[in-house]
C-alpha cells in the first residue's frame, strides 16, 4: 500500500464518446516509433467487444490470493495501426480514393455506437478506460523483473523502462488489458497518469482536455478531494469488475438515467433502458446501491433541495473537478 | 515414453532442490566435461563459417533440460529440444562456442529498422507488427569471476557470493553480454559481442564470441524456442560444464 493514492473518477453519465481523451493521451504519450496501435486512454462503446477484443473475458486478476491465467492479445484484437496513401492521392496524382492500409479490422472503439438490445430498445453507453493504478496491481505480482512498482508517494503503477524485458507476463494478469507491448523497444508500457503533470501541479491530460468534464481527480485519502468525496462519502462511484481483485483506482458513476420512449420520469430500476444485469456485470452488485443513491439525489435536487453530490457532479469548474496537491506527496529527501 | 518422461521429470526436480537448497553446486565430475580444440581457422572464419568449418571440430553432445512451470499461470509445455552441441575452439585470444540444436519452428525475423531522426520529426512512425511472438534465443553462462575452487554458482543465474556473466543471443535482436547474481536479478550491461546465427534444416547453428576462458572453468547453456512462448526462465538449460 502506497502513503497517498492518486484516483479518478469518471462520470459516464456525461462522456459522449469524443475521443478528445484518447487524442490528448496520444498526442502526449504514444506518438512514438512502436506505439501506432496503443491507446493507453480508450474509450469503448458498451456493451461492445471493447479494445482489445473480449479484454473483459480472456482472463487475468486474481482469484483466491492467485493469478489467473489469460491469453495474450493479439495485434487483430487490438486493430493495427493504419496509414493513409497521401502520397499517391496529393503527390503521385494517382486518382484513387485515400484509403487506410492495412484495411483496418479493428480498433480502440470499433464496434462503436453497436451496443445491445433490450426488448425492442436499443441501448448503448461510453466506456473510457485507462490504467486502473490497482492497489494490489496483478501487473506487479506477475513481473519476473521486478520491473513493475508502485510510486509509494502517490500510488500511481509505472514500468522501469531499464529493467522490463518484454516478457509480457504483466499483460497477461492484468485483468483489464491495460499494458501494451511495443515490439520496436521490447518493452512494454502503460499510462502514467500523466504523472510528470501531477508533479507539476497539472492534471492529467485525458481530463484537462474533457470536453465533457466527466473526469474528477485527487488523492482518494484527501478529504477534500472530489474523488474521496464520489467514492467514500456520496459513495456513488464504483470500480470496474471488482471482482478481479485488484481494486482498481479509477471509479465509474453508472449511467442511472437514459430516457427510453414513453417511460420518461421512470427510474432505472423501475423500467431500464440499460439492463441492470449488464451494469452488474460491469461494476458488481454494488450498483443497484448506486443508482439507488442516485435517484434520490435527483429526486432530491428535483423537488427544490440541493444535492451535493449533483452540484459536485456537474463540475463547473477545475477547481472543483481536481485537486492536485504535489507537496502533499513528494516524498522528502 | 512415459516413463522416460516421468524420469526426466523426477531428475529435474531433483536437480532444482539441490540447486535451490545448495544454492551453489560442487563443481561437475569428469563426465560432464568439454574438450576445447585449438583452432587452426581464424576468429572470423569460425563466426562466419559454415559446416566445412565446425565439422572438424568434435561436437559434445549435452543435455537440456525444461525447466518446470515457474508461474501458475504458465501453460505446460512438452521437451521439443532435449539436446544441444556444443562444440569450442580456442583462436585468436579468444573461445569461441558454436550450439547448435535441432529445432522445427524458425522463430525469428528481422524487425523495421528505426530511422536515426527522432519520431516526432517523422509524419510516419515505425508500427508493431506484432505483440505476442517470442523469439529463438541461445545463452552462454560462466563465472564473473575466475575461481579455481571446487564451488560452482548456483545454476540460477549464479547467487551473492558468485556473479555470473551471460552471453546472450537472440534470434531477431542480436547478442547482449548480461550479469546476474541470483535469480530474477539479470542486468543488461549494455555491451554486445561478435555471434552469428543461421537457421537451415531445421536446425539453429548459433556462435559466440567468448572471452579466453581457463581451463577448469564452468559454463552452463540454455536455449529458449520461440513457439514454446519460452523467454525469462521458461527455457532449456544444461547442467554445469567443465572446460578442459
Amino acid at each position: 500500500m502506497s502513503r497517498h493514492q492518486y484516483a479518478m473518477v469518471m462520470d459516464l453519465n456525461k462522456c459522449l464518446g469524443c475521443q478528445t481523451c484518447t487524442i490528448a493521451c496520444k498526442k502526449l504519450w504514444t506518438d512514438r516509433d512502436g506505439t501506432g496501435y496503443m491507446y493507453w486512454n480508450n474509450v469503448e462503446t458498451r456493451p461492445g467487444l471493447g479494445y482489445p477484443r473480449q479484454w473483459d473475458r480472456i482472463g487475468g486478476g486474481w482469484k483466491d490470493g492467485s493469478l489467473q491465467p489469460s491469453p495474450l492479445p493479439t495485434m487483430d484484437d487490438y486493430g493495427h495501426a493504419w496509414e493513409y496513401n497521401y502520397e499517391q492521392r496529393l503527390y503521385e496524382g494517382k486518382r484513387q480514393p485515400v484509403m487506410p492500409s492495412p484495411e483496418p479490422k479493428s480498433g480502440c472503439n470499433w464496434d462503436e455506437d453497436v451496443g445491445g438490445m433490450n426488448a425492442d430498445a436499443n441501448y448503448f453507453f461510453y466506456l473510457p478506460r485507462i490504467c486502473n493504478h490497482c492497489t494490489y496491481p496483478a501487473c506487479l505480482e506477475a513481473c519476473p523483473r521486478k520491473a513493475i512498482y508502485k510510486r509509494e508517494e502517490d500510488g500511481i503503477v509505472v514500468i522501469d523502462q531499464d529493467r522490463c524485458q518484454g516478457y509480457r507476463y504483466c499483460i497477461k494478469a492484468c485483468p483489464y488489458k491495460k499494458i501494451y507491448f511495443n515490439e520496436v523497444t521490447g518493452k512494454s508500457e502503460k499510462c502514467i497518469f500523466c504523472y510528470p503533470r501531477l508533479e507539476k501541479g497539472e492534471v492529467n491530460a485525458c481530463a484537462a482536455q474533457c470536453p465533457g468534464r466527466l473526469r474528477f481527480v485527487g488523492l482518494l485519502d484527501d478529504p477534500e478531494s472530489p474523488v474521496h468525496k464520489l467514492v467514500l462519502v456520496h459513495k456513488i462511484a464504483l470500480p470496474l469488475f471488482p471482482e478481479k481483485g485488484t481494486q482498481p483506482n479509477v471509479f465509474y458513476v453508472p449511467p442511472f438515467n437514459p430516457p427510453k420512449i414513453g417511460n420518461y420520469g421512470k427510474s432505472i430500476q423501475e423500467d431500464p433502458r440499460v439492463p441492470l444485469d449488464y451494469l452488474t456485470y460491469l461494476f458488481g452488485p454494488e450498483v443497484r446501491d448506486v443508482i439507488t443513491r442516485l435517484e434520490a439525489e435527483l429526486k432530491k435536487q428535483q423537488e427544490g433541495g440541493r444535492s451535493e453530490a449533483l452540484q459536485l457532479l456537474i463540475g463547473r469548474d477545475a477547481e472543483t473537478r481536481y485537486r492536485i496537491r504535489p507537496q502533499l506527496v513528494q516524498i522528502q529527501v | 515414453m512415459r516413463t522416460h518422461q516421468l524420469l526426466t521429470i523426477a531428475s529435474v526436480c531433483l536437480l532444482l532442490t539441490a540447486v535451490t537448497s545448495a544454492q551453489t553446486a560442487i563443481k561437475p565430475a569428469s563426465g560432464q566435461s568439454l574438450s576445447v580444440a585449438a583452432s587452426p581457422v581464424s576468429v572470423d572464419h569460425l563466426l562466419n563459417g559454415g559446416p566445412a568449418v565446425w565439422n572438424q571440430i568434435a561436437a559434445k553432445h549435452v543435455a537440456l533440460n525444461r525447466t518446470p512451470p515457474l508461474y501458475d499461470t504458465d501453460e505446460p509445455a512438452a521437451v521439443e529440444i532435449p539436446v544441444v552441441d556444443v562444440r569450442l575452439a580456442r583462436a585468436g585470444g579468444k573461445l569461441i562456442v558454436q550450439l547448435s540444436w535441432r529445432d522445427a519452428t524458425h522463430d525469428a525475423t528481422t524487425l523495421t529498422e528505426v530511422p536515426n531522426t527522432p519520431p516526432e520529426t517523422r509524419f510516419l512512425k515505425v508500427p508493431t507488427d506484432a505483440d505476442d511472438r517470442f523469439f529463438d534465443a541461445a545463452a552462454v553462462m560462466f563465472p564473473a569471476k575466475a575461481d579455481a575452487g571446487a564451488i560452482a554458482p548456483s545454476l540460477q543465474m549464479g547467487d551473492a557470493e558468485h556473479p555470473v556473466e551471460i552471453y546472450y543471443w537472440n534470434g531477431t535482436r542480436g547478442s547482449m553480454v548480461m550479469q546476474a547474481q541470483g535469480r530474477s536479478t539479470t542486468k543488461r550491461t549494455g555491451q554486445n559481442f561478435p555471434s552469428s546465427g543461421i537457421y537451415q534444416n531445421g536446425r539453429w547453428n548459433v556462435t559466440f564470441e567468448l572471452p579466453d576462458l581457463a581451463a577448469g572453468t564452468t559454463v552452463a547453456f540454455a536455449v529458449w524456442n520461440g513457439s514454446q512462448k519460452d523467454r525469462d526462465g521458461r527455457k532449456y538449460f544444461s547442467v554445469w560444464q567443465v572446460l578442459e
